[in-house]
C-alpha cells in the first residue's frame, strides 16, 4: 500500500477506535435508560437516537458544520476551551461519527436490556447486590453478544462513514483524510488501480468483522436443551 | 385495624413484643387494586399466606422485599441482634419519614416461582453469588449444600437441571445470603408432586435446623396446611383471617363470602401407634377417642401428624355402627347448624375437638338433626389425608 493510504488507513482506525469506545460510554447508559424508561416522551428519544439511520448523512454533517464553526457557540466553546478550531479537525469527524453511529450501539443494547428483564436484577439485589455489583455480576455477562454487535456495527459502521466526515473533516492528510475519502480521490485522479486495492480491502475486511459478529452470536450448543426443559416447566405451570 | 374476625386474646399471644415479628401497615393501590394491611406477623416458625390469585399475597411479598416502590406506610422488621442479642427494631420503609431501604438493605431472602437463577453461572456459581455478598457469614456453603441435597449437581448448567432441581438452588442461594426472614412467592406451583413434597420437607427441615422464619405464599392449602403454624388468609387485598393454621381453616368453613377453600377439619395430632399390626396407624384424638389411617413408611420417624379431613368425606350416623368396613367412628355433639344452599354445615365438637361435616339438607331433615344433639362421625381410614407422606 502507498504510503499515503496507510497514513488514511491509521486515521480511519484511530477514529474508528475512539468513536466506538465514546459510543460505548455513552451508549451504554442511554440503552438502560430507554429500556427501563416507560414514560411517554420515550418514543421521541428514540426517533432522535434512530434519526442518522434515515437521515442523509450530509444534512448531519451541515448542521454539524454550522455547529462547529467559530460563529457559533459550540464552536466558540471548543475553541476557548482548547485553543483551536474544531471544523475540519481529528476531533471534529470522531464527534460526527459518535452521533452518526449512535443508533448502532444504542438499539442492539436496548433491545437486550429489554429482553433480560428485571426478574434477574431483583433476584441479585435480594442476594445483597447493589446497582454497579449487579451490573457488572449480572447484566453484563447476560448481554455480552449484545455489546460484542453493538460496538462491532459502531465500529465498522464508522469506518464506512463517508458524506459527513467530508461535510466536516475535509480531507487533511494525517488529520481528516480517511479511507473512503482517499478512495473517493483515487477514483476523481482515475486511479483505479489503488481505487481497487483499497475497496476490496475495505470489502473483505468488513466481511470478516461480519462474519465474526455471527459467530461470536451463535447460540451455544445446549441452547435446543434449554428449550425443551423450559417448555416443560411451563406445560406443568399451565397445567396448575 | 382489626376489621377481620380474630380475638383480641389470640392476637395479644401472637403479638408478643418480646419476640421477633414484622410490623406491617401498608396501602398499595393500583388502577384495579388495592391492597391495604395492618398487621404484626410473629417471626415464628413457617407462616403461610394463603388467597386466590390477584388476592395481594404476591405484592404483599414483593413490598417486605422492597421490590414495590409505589407504597405508603411502615414496615418494621424486629429481630434478635447478632450483637447483643437483644430485640433490635429495623425500619424497611416509613413513607412518612422518607426511608426506603433499597432490597439489597433489608436481609430479606425471597425465593421465587420461577428459580431465575443466573443462566452464565453454574450451581455453584449461584451459590457462592450469595456467598460473596454475605455479610455474616454464619452459615458455610458445606452445610446449606447437605441441607438442600445439592452436593451431585454442583457443576451443572442451571439450564439443564429440572424445575425441582432449580428450585433447590434457588432455596439454597437465598439461604446462603443469610435472610433475617425468607420469603417464599408459590415455590413449588410450577413443580410435580413428587418435587413438591420433597421441597416442602426440605423447607420444614430448614426452618428448624437454622431458625428462619419463614413467609410462604401458596393458593394451595393442603400445602400450607402440612407446614405452616399460623395462616394469614388475603382476599381482594384485605385480610380476611390470621392466626393458628387449624383455627383459620375451621373460621372460613363458617365464612359464606369467601368461597376460599374445601369444608375441612384441619388436625395435628400425635401418633399413638405406628402401625396396628393392620395396616392403619392410630392417631390420639383424645383420651379415649383415636383416629386410624393408612401407614405409611414416613410417619414412622414423626411423633406428630399434620392431616385434614374433607366436610364431605364425613357422614352421621345416630346409632353406633357396629357392623361397617368404615374405621373411623368419633361419638360428638352438634355444636353448630349452618345451613348452605342444598347441603347443610354441622360443626360436631368431639372431645375438645371441633369437626366438620356437610350433609345434605334432606339428610338432615330425615334424621331431623338439632343442636346438642350427639351423634356419631363416620369416616374412611383413606379420608384422613395428608400432603407430604
Amino acid at each position: 500500500m502507498i504510503n499515503s493510504d496507510l497514513q488514511a488507513l491509521i486515521t480511519t482506525l484511530e477514529m474508528a477506535t475512539l468513536t466506538t469506545i465514546i459510543l460505548l460510554l455513552i451508549g451504554t447508559p442511554l440503552a438502560w435508560y430507554l429500556a427501563k424508561m416507560t414514560s411517554r416522551f420515550k418514543v421521541i428519544i428514540e426517533a432522535v437516537v434512530a434519526l442518522p439511520l434515515v437521515l442523509p448523512p450530509t444534512v448531519l454533517g451541515f448542521y454539524l458544520l454550522i455547529a462547529f464553526s467559530p460563529e457559533y457557540l459550540p464552536g466558540q466553546m471548543w475553541q476557548q476551551a482548547t485553543g483551536q478550531q474544531l471544523a475540519f479537525s481529528f476531533s471534529a469527524i470522531v464527534i460526527g461519527s459518535v452521533l452518526y453511529s449512535l443508533p448502532f450501539v444504542v438499539q442492539p443494547l436496548q433491545k437486550a436490556f429489554e429482553q433480560l428483564g428485571d426478574s434477574l436484577l431483583e433476584a441479585g439485589a435480594l442476594l445483597g447486590a447493589g446497582p454497579i455489583d449487579r451490573f457488572f455480576t449480572i447484566v453484563l455477562p447476560l448481554t455480552k453478544a449484545s455489546f460484542i454487535t453493538a460496538a462491532s456495527l459502531g465500529f465498522a459502521h464508522t469506518v464506512g462513514e463517508f458524506g459527513i466526515i467530508l461535510m466536516i473533516g475535509g480531507n487533511i492528510p494525517g488529520e481528516t483524510r480517511v479511507l473512503s475519502i482517499a478512495l473517493f480521490d483515487h477514483v476523481e485522479a482515475f486511479d483505479y488501480a489503488r481505487a481497487h486495492l483499497l475497496s476490496i480491502s475495505l470489502l473483505i475486511s468488513s466481511m470478516v468483522l461480519l462474519a465474526a459478529i455471527y459467530w461470536l452470536n451463535l447460540p451455544k450448543r445446549n441452547k435446543p436443551k434449554d428449550l425443551t426443559v423450559n417448555t416443560k416447566r411451563e406445560e406443568q405451570s399451565a397445567d396448575e | 385495624m382489626n376489621d377481620f374476625p380474630i380475638n383480641n386474646a389470640a392476637l395479644n399471644s401472637l403479638t408478643n413484643h418480646k419476640a421477633p415479628q414484622l410490623n406491617i401497615n401498608i396501602n398499595i393501590s393500583y388502577q384495579q387494586f388495592d391492597l391495604a394491611i395492618a398487621l404484626p406477623i410473629p417471626l415464628k416458625g413457617i407462616t403461610g399466606i394463603f388467597g386466590h390469585s390477584a388476592s395481594g399475597k404476591s405484592t404483599l411479598l414483593r413490598a417486605i422485599a422492597g421490590l414495590e416502590t409505589t407504597l405508603t406506610g411502615e414496615i418494621t422488621l424486629v429481630d434478635t441482634s447478632l450483637i447483643s442479642k437483644r430485640l433490635v427494631s429495623k425500619t424497611l420503609v416509613n413513607s412518612e419519614q422518607g426511608i426506603y431501604l433499597k432490597p439489597e438493605q433489608r436481609q430479606v431472602g425471597l425465593v421465587f416461582q420461577n428459580s431465575r437463577l443466573f443462566s452464565h453461572l453454574t450451581v455453584l456459581g449461584n451459590l457462592e453469588y450469595a456467598v460473596k455478598r454475605c455479610k455474616n457469614s454464619r452459615l458455610s456453603l458445606a452445610e446449606v449444600i447437605k441441607l438442600t441435597e445439592l452436593s451431585a449437581l454442583l457443576d451443572q448448567e442451571v439450564n439443564q437441571l429440572s424445575g425441582g432441581q432449580q428450585q433447590r438452588v434457588a432455596l439454597a442461594r437465598a439461604i446462603l445470603a443469610e435472610p433475617k426472614l425468607l420469603l417464599l412467592d408459590e415455590p413449588l406451583s410450577a413443580l410435580d408432586r413428587h418435587s413438591k413434597i420433597q421441597l416442602l420437607k426440605m423447607m420444614l427441615n430448614i426452618q428448624k435446623q437454622l431458625s428462619l422464619p419463614m413467609l410462604y405464599v401458596s393458593h394451595s392449602l393442603d400445602e400450607l396446611q402440612q407446614v405452616c403454624d399460623t395462616l394469614l388468609v388475603l382476599a381482594q387485598g384485605k385480610v380476611v383471617s390470621f392466626g393458628n393454621i387449624h383455627h383459620v381453616i375451621h373460621q372460613l368453613n363458617n365464612n359464606p363470602e369467601c368461597d376460599l377453600i374445601q369444608q375441612q377439619t384441619s388436625l395435628s395430632l400425635p401418633i399413638k401407634t405406628f402401625n396396628n399390626g393392620h395396616g392403619l396407624t392410630a392417631l390420639a384424638l383424645n383420651a379415649q377417642q383415636d383416629i386410624f389411617l393408612s401407614c405409611d413408611q414416613a410417619f414412622e420417624q414423626q411423633t406428630q401428624l399434620r392431616c385434614f379431613i374433607l366436610a364431605s368425606d364425613i357422614s352421621i350416623i345416630l346409632t353406633e355402627p357396629t357392623n361397617s368396613s368404615i374405621v373411623n367412628h368419633l361419638f360428638g355433639t352438634i355444636k353448630q347448624i349452618n345451613p348452605q344452599q342444598n347441603n347443610v354445615l354441622l360443626t360436631v365438637i368431639c372431645g375438645s375437638q371441633d369437626f366438620f361435616v356437610t350433609i345434605s339438607a334432606f339428610s338432615q331433615q330425615k334424621l331431623s338433626l338439632t343442636l346438642r344433639q350427639q351423634v356419631y362421625l363416620q369416616f374412611k381410614a383413606s379420608a384422613v389425608r395428608t400432603f407430604i407422606h
